[in-house]
């Protein structure tokens, strides 16, 4: 009997096991993340967000319908001081209902309409809506909901829905809502949809707008904003098929296989303002730790197209190099994760940013010596700063991030990832080819070529969603960095460094306005740069100085008279030196205002003028034409144009040539 | 050794070449003086390369100036021509009209260098001409036909497989290398029935002045029956060909010139790249060369037929006398 003792007890537990095992398949129980991850906060908690718009949601993929449906418990607390008798969601996917919404329209007036295939549209049905009442039994709003279009009144919009509850909610009191909704997913539209068997999943769930003092601030969708909004705690529940890969906004704290054939995947996070999600087969799952002896630690996993298998190492050394140099320059990146994608082919979803998840950008003839795919992955990362933390309003005031983005993300290009090249593509766009001779350079970065053409296009503070949209990136990127840039070189890194770190301390987790950083420039440099804000923010005026005429002639045995003009061409004005120089290398250093026309300045000396050059150090980088800020005595432009006009002859007979195949 | 035995034909070809683009690269030259004026940019635009110039320059160009791209530096001006002709890049009308006047050029002097070569003697320089002369009207007739398919391949042809067809094939696809497999392929596609129209072509030149036709309709019906009856060889010669286009390519790829500064190094990239351009002339006078050398092997009938009067050199003691006969 005792031998048998030990065997019936393992007996026993074989079958406890089994038993066990058998009911897990049964009812799925949710599993910890293989990386035991939790949603522990590293955010201390006096810097945390108001975490008034906070949202549980259960979704789930339909891949063969390209549906999701989604429930949604959303707790949200009134933080103005004010009080609201309405609730109003952002409905984004139903930009792509049809041609008429104003996103489409928008992009139809400034020519930039193609017209969607029929599988392209999307949309977002509201199923049922219900706010718990003050007695704790919900209220079925359903019927209430109705559509708005506050900015342009277009009655065919469905982008922002208004639910008038009945009551009022009073500051900092709480109000609790349940919707269940389904969603068509677009083909690819403005970074979010469906191609083959990858999916980018962003602006997918109803979200709220944000109430201000003055109302609630939900702009429709338009062909050139963002996003905004309130910052929260979002548990989300994904479930899809299982052989799907999935990357999110947040950590992944548990998974489980559904006797379906699905999976479901459990991501949290804190102090968030919005959530994304991507899914694919194809992905490849890697990780890294970003460690830094002053900053904390980042776990940056990366999932990877097999395609671009090659360049693991190129977006994490580009992570890398914006979590150490933002870390130091701004503040640390507080969330402990982020999650990199590699976007496919075709689904534009590249190059945007979400809240502890970003898209890069890489193409599969890739060449080392150039930026791709570290450029685009370095501007999304960085926008955890620019966006993430500190979260303008993109709708209004999108220059603030982007721009701010965009210039920070040129210097560490400059500092961590040069020398790199331009490049162009040949043959439909898929074979690159470096110019080994050119490199990029800050100002590239910075993207003056482009804002060069299109300088007037829009004053920026006129709110974004009104821009012209075929140009409104040029405003808000292109322009911000160079003013940016030129502050910079003015001042000197260091005080805007000072600028920019004292503004994301002061406003992260919160909603700054342009006239909060305009305070903190005031602050931290001691004067208001008003003059220059007039120019560069509230004007569309082009900046470009220039020498209108450089004479030097001798008027006795021993002096010269060198006369120098020069010119203010454009509207806006900004101070710049002018400086002679002397055939006997001397100079001259004059400070002009830049306020008149021109100035007029004289010499007398024992030699001739050699040359004047406007803004030397090229401190205003917003000049349009810096050629012309210079002259010279002794031109060397018949050099110049001798030796690049017969390389364009060489490149003319060569297409002579090749067109000499039809003969 | 056709080619060889007749370096007046490359030199001339050369010299066309030359002097079609030396006018629009004066054209250039001046706008980029004219941008450049008196500044400092000059400089450095002469000692390597201001790109932010460069940019500022093309940002005001129109025209012509609107070419003056990177894509001009070293093997990338290969990439660049090829690449615009595959994908049906529109060209701007100064460079277009220059194209069609080279296009014309060769079709005049097309008669002159499949006579030289068909007869593989000397025949001097107004031997030359008058050929070209000859077969000039009928080219140009050859040309019309030629050019109507050449327009409809790249009208119609072109954007049903590289807009229609390849928007459709690759719309649901989400890895590029499939797409860029898929261009490929069109690529192929469509080079192939470029050289095949371009085959025809060639050989109803051959067959105009071999035979001495005067219908171009029927030398076109004439060049097909003798590809679809020597299929292999005529493909071959044609593939040998495109490889050593191939080879040289691979070459010059090697050793284009940079952009150095405007002293000896600019001459000595331009002279260098003039030897390129006239290596393709080589090639291209090689190519026209061996498909009559293997026309006349393998056609019995195909002996030189055309026959102009030959022209004897004069003696000394007929041109003291007065005009020759021939000129009488």
């Amino acid at each position: 009997m005792h031998t048998l003792r030990p065997f019936a007890a393992a007996l026993l537990l074989c079958g406890a096991i089994l038993v066990a095992l058998t009911a897990q398949q049964q009812t799925p129980v949710e599993q910890p993340a293989a990386s035991g991850a939790t949603s522990a906060n590293a955010i201390p908690a006096d810097e945390r967000s108001p975490r008034n718009a906070n949202y549980e949601i259960d979704a789930r993929l339909d891949e063969d319908a390209k549906t999701i449906d989604g429930k949604a418990t959303i707790r949200w607390r009134n933080i103005t001081d004010d009080a609201t008798t309405e609730l109003q969601f952002h409905l984004y996917w139903n930009a792509w209902r049809d041609a008429e919404s104003t996103w489409l329209r928008e992009r139809r007036i400034a020519g930039l309409y193609e017209p969607p295939p029929p599988d392209a549209w999307s949309s977002m049905d509201i199923k049922s809506l219900r706010v718990r009442d003050a007695s704790g039994g919900m209220r079925d709003l359903t019927k209430e909901m109705r559509f708005i279009a506050p900015d342009d009144g277009n009655v065919r919009d469905r982008t922002v829905m208004s639910v008038p509850l009945g009551r009022r909610v009073e500051p900092n009191e709480g109000v609790e809502i349940v919707m269940e909704w389904t969603a068509k997913i677009p083909r690819p539209f403005a970074r979010t949809g469906w191609i083959g068997d990858y999916y980018f999943i962003a602006q997918w769930f109803p979200k709220l707008g944000v109430l201000e003092s003055d109302g609630w601030n939900t702009h429709q969708f338009h062909a050139a904003t963002e996003f905004f909004s309130d910052f929260g705690v979002y548990d989300v529940r994904l479930t899809v098929p299982r052989r799907f890969v999935i990357g999110a906004s947040g950590r992944q704290t548990a998974r489980t296989d559904n006797a379906d054939g699905t999976t479901t995947h459990r991501y949290q996070q804190e102090d968030i303002h919005d959530f994304a999600w991507t899914a694919s087969p194809d992905f490849l799952d890697q990780t890294q730790r970003f460690e830094h002896p002053t900053l904390p630690a980042v776990d940056v996993r990366l999932l990877l197209l097999p395609e671009h298998r090659g360049q693991a190492d190129r977006y994490f050394a580009a992570v890398n190099a914006v979590l150490k140099r933002y870390g130091e320059w701004f503040g640390a990146y507080p969330y402990g994760h982020i999650t990199i994608i590699d976007p496919a082919f075709q689904s534009e979803s590249d190059g945007m940013e979400y809240p502890t998840l970003v898209t890069g950008r890489a193409r599969w003839l890739a060449l080392k010596t150039t930026q791709l795919p570290e450029s685009t992955t370095a501007h999304e990362v960085g926008h955890q700063w620019w966006y993430a933390m500190v979260a303008t309003n993109e709708f209004e005031h999108a220059w603030m991030d982007e721009g701010f983005n965009t210039y920070a993300t040129a210097r560490v290009m400059a500092e961590a990832m040069n020398p790199n090249r331009i490049e162009s593509r040949y043959f439909g766009g898929f074979v690159p080819w470096s110019f080994r001779d050119i490199p990029v350079t800050r100002i590239d970065n910075d993207r003056l070529a482009a804002f060069r053409l299109n300088s007037e296009a829009d004053a920026q503070w006129t709110p974004t969603y009104q821009y012209w949209p075929a140009t409104a990136s040029i405003i808000s990127y292109n322009k911000t960095a160079l003013w940016m840039h030129t502050l910079e070189r003015r001042h000197g890194w260091p005080t805007v460094q000072r600028i920019m770190s004292t503004y994301f301390e002061r406003w992260k987790f919160k909603h700054p306005t342009p006239s909060d950083f305009f305070d903190i420039v005031r602050e931290v440099t001691g004067h208001g740069h008003y003059w220059f804000f007039d120019e560069v923010y509230r004007s569309s005026n082009t900046f470009d100085y220039g020498v209108q005429e450089f004479r030097s002639e001798r008027i006795d045995d021993k002096t010269f008279r060198t006369a120098v003009v020069v010119r203010r061409y454009g509207e806006a004005t900004f101070p710049v030196d002018v400086v002679t120089t002397f055939e006997n290398g001397e100079q001259i250093k004059e400070t002009w205002d830049g306020q008149e026309r021109r100035a007029i300045y004289q010499y007398e000396r024992p030699v001739k003028g050699a040359t004047v050059q406007v803004d030397p150090d090229r401190v205003l980088l917003l000049d349009v034409a810096y050629t012309n800020n210079s002259r010279t005595l002794t031109p060397s432009s018949g050099k110049a144009s001798l030796k690049w006009s017969l390389a364009w002859m060489v490149w003319l007979q060569d297409l002579m040539l090749t067109y000499g195949f039809f003969v | 050794m056709r080619t060889f035995s007749a370096p007046g034909i490359a030199a001339t070809v050369f010299v066309l070449t030359f002097l079609l683009a030396l006018p629009l690269a004066i054209m250039m030259r001046d706008a980029l003086a004219s941008h450049l004026g008196g500044s400092l940019a000059a400089e450095t635009a002469a000692s390597g390369i201001n790109y932010d110039w460069w940019q500022e320059f093309t940002a005001q160009a129109t025209g012509l100036g609107s070419t003056f791209t990177p894509g001009i530096i070293g093997f990338a001006t290969v990439l660049d021509n090829i690449s615009g002709l595959l994908d049906a890049r529109a060209r701007v009308a100064t460079l277009a009209a220059a194209l069609m006047l080279y296009l014309v050029g060769w079709a005049f002097l097309s008669g002159g260098i499949l006579d030289r070569y068909a007869r593989q003697r000397p025949i001097r320089a107004h031997g030359f001409f008058a050929a070209s002369g000859v077969y000039g009207f009928r080219f140009l007739r050859l040309a019309v036909v030629a050019g109507l398919v050449y327009w409809w391949l790249f009208a119609y042809v072109h954007p049903w497989l590289f807009d229609t067809q390849f928007e459709k094939l690759t719309r649901g696809m989400n890895a590029e290398r499939t797409a860029f497999l898929v261009r490929a392929i069109f690529y192929l596609l469509f080079s192939a029935i470029l050289f095949a129209v371009n085959l025809v072509v060639d050989y109803t030149k051959v067959r105009i002045v071999v035979e001495d036709r005067r219908s171009a309709l029927g030398a076109v019906g004439a060049a097909m029956r003798f590809i679809r009856n020597h299929p292999r060889q005529v493909i071959a010669l044609y593939g040998l060909n495109g490889l050593t286009f191939l080879g040289l390519m691979a070459l010059w790829a090697l050793v284009a010139p940079g952009t150095g500064g405007a002293g000896l190094s600019m001459w000595a990239g331009f002279v260098l790249a003039q030897f390129y351009i006239i290596a393709r002339l080589l090639m291209k006078l090689q190519f026209i060369a061996s498909q009559i050398a293997l026309f006349q092997a393998n056609l019995a009938h195909a002996t030189y037929v055309s026959a102009p009067v030959p022209a004897w050199p004069d003696s000394p003691a007929a041109e003291a006398i007065g005009p020759t006969p021939q000129s009488a």
